[in-house]
């Protein structure tokens, strides 16, 4: 463990005792501004069913597009790995 | 249920821990699993929100997002390795401090 | 499903690698960068197409009323932003025929550019924040790949890897930022979140949610403590990738910082200025000071990009309307002049192979053509009057006096002066007599390479001299950005 490792590690446990006693004193308002809660779902139905439904009918775009990045990456794994002469 | 504080704590300290480990590790791959985290603490504080909207409920929302999420944390894994991969046949080490060539 | 631009974009970066291996058995390999081209050409034409039907009221995909769909929707902001992107890839995917003709493996590098000017288009058009996150990660894993493209050499390989590290780490906070506004609002929706965040006070956990959101946008915009990578994968990259990524993946950062500063913080908005102003001016003199020590070309135009993006964080900080329009502006020309110059210190490494200063003193002899276009675009940088950079420096400058921030506006000047230090340092150089070593062979440009570089100096004097439809647009594009929550 050299030096750096050594004041980074204090620095972390600095930070997470500040933010332990951050969230113990400000409460989060969880859901202060929230619209409008119809889409809930029961965790007594089947929620993985549930939750597959909407995000085929509700986020099509995202799913399109995450299949794209996959493309991508795949891709560029394909460029960063080609063999050269 | 625990209150929600609790949860709120857990995530941030994996957010932090995640920071501690990019900042300095020396091995690429840990630096990658660094990232890793960060996304994973992003990935379980949605899901700590979802199950606290309301007593007995979730939110399907959170549970698409998380879905996506997960999926391109392992897209930006995969194109790190590949770049390390090119970077280990010419450095021929893995310590990230050693790739210091460019100054300025 | 999704707008007609992004669509063909998507359809021809999926398909590109398929013709790329046809046209490998067929023996035509550089064919692909025409179709790269033609579909570019298609996508922009359906802009144009979008503008028109923009221009009345935003466009919007599947129901975006509706708080949990993701959705697109497109206003004036993102036709202005789009259709510089889909420019500025269409010349350097015109200028990457030739520059990139001596690697294997150029079917990949084609679908790569069409699949990150997607995702910039994409992220312009994006109506949720988890739809713009998703596009934001298509452009950068496009980018990384893109910079570690030449990967013989261990320039780019250390400069992609520095560069992925720092981006993915700010992508990471982005999303942690998300979950908080998730955990705050319940919905990720732009419209949903302008209208019930318009008039609360404001609570300590926004300003948190704002400073991750800030830090993840604010490292792939290059603000100042974020920017370190920025001068290594700008000089390590091919120079027309050089160019997209100083001409518009930056400026897709500070129109993510636009969204969400004035449709998603409004009540924090106030509190943030003064903030953002102080990061503006840090911004544009650390970048323009820097520029002036450096040797290297690459580097000297890459920190003169922070001080730039420096400029357009002062139209963000002071939050009027003709701040944005000099922003928006500012964004436009920066591209059109930065990618200029990118390409053309491209054009010098391709025939000569060096880029510093002192080894390529004396080349404006043999390559006049590129020396004046690279000179041109050089004087547009420090905001000399017939050209471009003027406009936009002068909106920036008089909203920061008619905002009551008038030392930002002096800092505008004080720093115009200093880019000019630079760039007179750099024209001597290009310009002086004596030649340095191994010029006897040089020709000029090849036409392919200097096609684009003309159009972008036309360009440049053109909207210099006749700023009028430009300008209108950039306003138009700011009162969409501020109407968006009513």
């Amino acid at each position: 463990m050299d030096r750096v490792e050594i004041a980074g590690l204090v620095m972390s446990a600095i930070l997470i005792v500040v933010v332990y006693l951050f969230i113990m004193k400000n409460g989060f308002p969880a859901f202060l501004y929230a619209v409008s809660n119809t889409n809930l779902v029961d965790v007594t139905r089947q929620v993985g069913r549930e939750s597959s439904l909407f995000m085929w009918s509700r986020r099509g775009i995202d799913l399109i597009v995450q299949a794209l990045v996959l493309l991508g990456a795949a891709v560029g794994s394909l460029a960063l790995l080609r063999r050269e002469e | 249920m625990m209150p929600l504080s609790h949860y709120l704590a857990f995530t941030f300290t994996l957010y932090i821990i995640g920071l501690y480990c990019l900042a300095t590790k020396r091995n690429m791959i840990k630096l990658i699993l660094g990232i890793e985290i960060l996304i994973n603490a992003a990935n379980a504080n949605f899901i700590v929100f979802s199950a606290n909207w309301r007593a007995g409920y979730v939110d399907p929302l959170a549970h698409s997002i998380v879905i996506v999420s997960i999926a391109l944390a392992g897209c930006v894994s995969a194109v790190a390795l590949g770049i390390i991969v090119c970077a280990y046949r010419h450095y021929k080490t893995l310590d990230v401090r050693k790739l210091r060539r460019m100054r300025g | 499903m999704f707008t007609l631009p992004l669509d063909t974009l998507f359809v021809f970066a999926a398909s590109t690698p398929i013709i790329g291996w046809i046209l490998r058995k067929g023996g035509a390999e550089k064919l692909c960068g025409v179709y790269a081209i033609i579909g570019l050409l298609v996508s922009g034409s359906m802009v144009y197409n979008l503008f028109l039907e923009a221009s009345k009221r935003p466009v919007t995909t599947s129901v975006c009323d509706e708080v949990y769909a993701s959705c697109l929707r497109v206003d004036m902001l993102s036709v202005f932003m789009a259709s510089t992107f889909i420019g500025i890839g269409l010349l350097a995917a015109v200028y990457s025929i030739k520059y990139m003709e001596g690697e294997k493996g150029i079917p990949l590098y084609y679908t790569l550019l069409l699949s990150m000017v997607g995702g910039m288009v994409g992220v312009a058009f994006a109506g949720d924040f988890f739809t713009l996150f998703v596009f934001w990660e298509l452009m950068c894993v496009s980018s990384y790949v893109l910079v570690a493209f030449r990967k013989r050499r261990w320039e780019s390989v250390e400069a992609g890897l520095k560069y992925l590290l720092m981006s993915a780490a700010g992508s990471a906070s982005l999303l942690f930022g998300l979950s908080l506004i998730y955990g705050l609002a319940g919905t990720l929706n732009f419209h949903g979140l302008a209208s019930v965040l318009k008039g609360v006070k404001p609570n300590i956990w926004l300003d948190m949610a704002s400073l991750f959101l800030f830090a993840g946008f604010g490292i792939k915009a290059a603000v100042v403590p974020l920017h370190t990578w920025l001068p290594d994968a700008y000089s390590a990259a091919p120079a027309p990738i050089s160019a997209i990524l100083s001409a518009v993946v930056t400026e897709t950062g500070v129109y993510a910082l636009c969204r969400v500063f004035f449709t998603v913080f409004q009540p924090l908005q106030v509190q943030w200025s003064m903030v953002l102003a102080v990061l503006s001016l840090v911004t544009m003199t650390f970048g323009n000071i820097t520029a002036l020590l450096q040797d290297d070309l690459k580097r000297l135009l890459a920190y003169s990009s922070i001080g730039h993006i420096g400029y357009m964080l002062v139209g963000l900080a002071v939050g009027t309307q003709i701040g944005l329009t000099g922003t928006a502006l500012h964004i436009f020309n920066h591209a059109l002049m930065k990618g200029a110059c990118f390409l053309c210190v491209g054009a010098f490494v391709y025939r000569v192979g060096v880029r510093r200063l002192d080894e390529i003193a004396g080349i404006g002899r043999r390559m006049p053509f590129t020396t004046i276009a690279l000179c041109v675009s050089l004087f547009a940088l420090t905001g000399m009057p017939p050209l471009n950079g003027f406009i936009s420096e002068l909106t920036l400058f008089m909203s920061s006096v008619e905002a009551g921030m008038t030392w930002l506006g002096v800092a505008i000047i004080v720093n115009s002066l200093f880019s000019s230090g630079y760039v007179l340092r750099v024209v001597k150089a290009l310009l002086q007599r004596r030649e340095a070593e191994g010029f006897e062979n040089v020709k000029e440009a090849p036409l392919l390479m200097l096609t684009p570089i003309l159009v972008m100096v036309f360009m440049i004097v053109l909207f210099g001299v006749w700023p009028d439809p430009v300008l209108e647009f950039a306003r138009k594009a700011a009162y969409a950005l501020l109407s968006m929550g009513r």
